[in-house]
């Protein structure tokens, strides 16, 4: 684990595209490579939003602020260019697309993460892919159906990490893996992000959660509170049993305080 | 006088080029029952006004602008010879790519310049041949066939051009019990810019068979309006198998206009897949007519419009006897300025009971100045019958072109990939194999000339 920051984020303020309705409302955030990190709020914090704006997602606009990913300036990158330099978001709500089969889909997506005129060998993609779900103890089967069509909360949260084995980003934001899933799982969901996470010690991730429940199975190097657009407090793990005991109201107090004044 | 007679709807159409005189050249040395049914066609056609907007059926289409009948031309070109080498490069291209076939069929600008058939199957007794030479060498099979009861001049408009002034076209019958393993595949090139083709397809399928029918259009961009017109008539006799795929991937400039009508008998199964991809105007007139107890029809269409494209579908499902069933899935994607038009209708006849009828036509917009126009209809006359339609229109999930351009795909592949999978449940759906690879790599081809 080295100390490099992977990831600063400066005064970062962000709106819902085309309205004129600030929802993060300057971020500050530091993160080493090899970090695991947690975000944790009530609902309609940001937290989310801080996850899709990091991605590029069209519908968030950033105002005003500054996102460095391994010393790039991340903001000026368009989504695509994003997932490249090594960002990988797994989504709160994956996305159904109908009649295209995993397995052609991650083709194209690994593809695109080879230096240009690399042309993908198909043979060892199919061994990665297989070797891949082998590790995260899914039924090979599953690659040719069709993305997230029809699927389970929880095979679509699968989908995504094995999005994730596929891509091995460098940094991965985790938007409410937990929400929608039962205990187990959220333990295999959980068991397949440790893994990689063993496999390659340099990711870093940013977990985000409204629940303490997924950092009994991942368990974060630090701790985040976030409260309207702002991180409130930070620490260590001990933070979000706190919040496990006394809940988020001392914060949204202090927040509807610092409002007023 | 002629003022006065097309006034009244009379005489509309009749050109420079396309005239009672065309007609006697085009029939010069054709026997002689022919020689009286393109007469009689074109009779029909100067009797019948050119379909103007004020009909439901061509309310979007409006041929005053879309199509200058008088700027056209018969084609001059002389038959290619039956060499690959003085083909288009286009059409070599294309015939590279199909190597796979119970046998083809080439025509270079409307005239059937190659055919070939495995052997083992002309041994049983398959025709696959020109139609004009067919109507020589089997007369009596044409005759009793061509332009009678599928597509008879008293169509249409356009039906009755077509049997006047076709200049060849397809002959395939496939004998009693036979049943072809590997798709028949047509390719027709077309180079002359300005000129008006005709052609039409004679399929007979006797019973207990089965084929796969092929037929993809090419050609280049025009400089001028070019007109392509085919007849199509398919014939499924009793429990045959038979599918009919035509693919249109005309040139811009291109206008391409086609009716189709399907006769499917007892227990037979007769599916249609349009796939509509060039051209500048696309016009079909697709009718599967269910005639016999048993009977199916899938009818599949898929088109992808860019730029100023238009398409206009206009289907219908007649169930005519009892316990007949047809399902119509219709899919296309829009970007540009393009615009597509489907206009379908079930029409279950009074005591077709045990009918299952389906209609469902999806659209997805890709740009703000596309459009599509939906119209499903259903018309049912016997009371115990399953039908329903369905459309949509409906623009590319942003949320999906998000999440795959957050694994690293440029928007384009992004797009690419959801209007693929979108247009991909349709080849799902098709039942005979040897076609859906063809299929795949006509889109593939589109939204890459698209990009």
């Amino acid at each position: 684990m080295s100390d490099a920051p992977i990831l600063r984020i400066q005064g970062l303020e962000v709106q819902v595209a085309e309205e004129d309705l600030p929802i993060l409302k300057g971020v500050d955030l530091e993160i080493n490579s090899g970090e695991i990190h947690a975000i944790m709020g009530p609902n309609g914090s940001g937290k989310s939003t801080l996850a899709k704006a990091l991605a590029g997602h069209p519908g968030y606009e950033v105002t005003s602020g500054s996102v460095e990913f391994r010393g790039e300036d991340l903001l000026e990158l368009e989504t695509d260019e994003r997932s490249l330099a090594g960002v990988f978001l797994a989504f709160q709500y994956p996305v159904e697309i109908p009649g295209v089969s995993i397995a052609n889909f991650l083709r194209t997506a690994v593809q695109a993460h080879l230096p240009e005129g690399e042309e993908l060998d198909i043979f060892d993609y199919s061994d990665q892919l297989i070797e891949r779900m082998t590790m995260l103890d899914m039924d090979v089967a599953f690659a040719e159906r069709h993305v997230n069509d029809g699927f389970s909360g929880g095979e679509k949260k699968r989908n995504e990490i094995l999005q994730m084995a596929m891509l091995r980003p460098k940094l991965a934001l985790m938007d409410e893996t937990d929400s929608g899933l039962d205990i187990d799982a959220l333990k295999i969901v959980a068991e397949g992000v440790n893994k990689l996470k063993a496999e390659d010690p340099e990711m870093s991730v940013l977990l985000i959660t409204h629940y303490q429940r997924l950092l009994d199975y991942i368990k974060p190097d630090h701790v985040h509170v976030m409260v309207d657009g702002r991180i409130v407090q930070s620490g260590g793990p001990e933070v979000a049993l706190e919040l496990e005991a006394d809940g988020y109201k001392v914060f949204e107090d202090a927040a509807a305080e610092t409002a007023r004044a | 006088m002629s003022t006065a007679l097309t006034d009244i709807g009379l005489m509309e159409g009749v050109t420079e080029a396309m005239n009672g005189a065309a007609v006697e050249r085009v029939s010069l040395g054709e026997p002689e029952w022919l020689r009286e049914r393109r007469i009689h066609a074109w009779d029909v056609y100067e009797r019948t006004p050119m379909p103007s907007t004020k009909l439901e059926e061509w309310r979007y289409t409006d041929l005053k602008k879309k199509l200058d009948l008088d700027s056209l031309r018969l084609p001059e070109t002389e038959a290619a010879p039956d060499d690959p080498a003085a083909w288009p490069a286009r059409l070599r291209a294309t015939m590279e790519e199909d190597h796979e076939a119970s046998g083809h069929i080439v025509l270079v600008d409307g005239h059937v310049v190659h055919a070939d058939l495995i052997p083992e199957l002309a041994e049983k007794g398959v025709i696959l041949t020109s139609l004009h030479q067919a109507a020589d060498e089997h007369a009596e099979l044409v005759r009793e066939h061509l332009a009678t009861e599928a597509v008879p001049a008293e169509e249409g408009k356009f039906a009755a051009l077509n049997a006047a002034l076709w200049t060849d076209g397809i002959f395939l019958h496939v004998p009693k019990g036979v049943k072809l393993d590997l798709p028949v595949r047509v390719t027709r090139s077309y180079t002359e810019s300005g000129a008006a083709y005709f052609s039409r397809v004679l399929i007979v399928a006797e019973a207990n068979s089965q084929v796969s029918y092929v037929d993809e259009v090419i050609s280049d961009d025009f400089d001028e309006q070019t007109f392509a017109s085919t007849a199509v008539e398919v014939i499924a006799l009793d429990d045959s198998q038979v599918q009919y795929v035509a693919l249109q991937r005309l040139g811009r400039r291109g206008f391409y206009q086609s009716v189709q009508r399907t006769l499917a008998r007892r227990n037979s199964r007769l599916d249609t897949l349009n796939v509509a991809m060039g051209g500048s105007v696309t016009r079909v007139d697709l009718s599967a007519r269910l005639l016999g107890p048993g009977a199916s029809s899938d009818m599949l269409g898929l088109y992808f419009g860019d730029e100023d494209q238009h398409f206009d579908f206009n289907t219908s499902q007649d169930h005519e006897v009892p316990n007949t069933a047809s399902d119509l899935l219709y899919k296309g994607a829009l970007d540009g300025k393009s615009r597509a038009v489907f206009r379908g209708i079930i029409r279950v006849h009074a005591g077709a009971q045990q009918t299952d009828a389906y209609q469902t036509n999806r659209n997805i917009l890709l740009s703000h100045g596309a459009r599509a126009d939906s119209l499903p209809n259903l018309e049912i006359e016997a009371d115990d019958v399953k039908c329903s339609h369905g459309a949509t229109v409906g623009q590319l999930d942003e949320e999906a072109k998000f999440y795959l351009m957050s694994r690293g795909l440029e928007e384009v592949q992004a797009e690419r990939l959801v209007v693929t999978g979108f247009l991909g449940e349709v080849l799902a759906k098709l039942p005979l194999g040897g076609v859906v690879e063809k299929v795949n790599r006509v889109i593939e081809q589109k939204l890459s000339q698209h990009s």
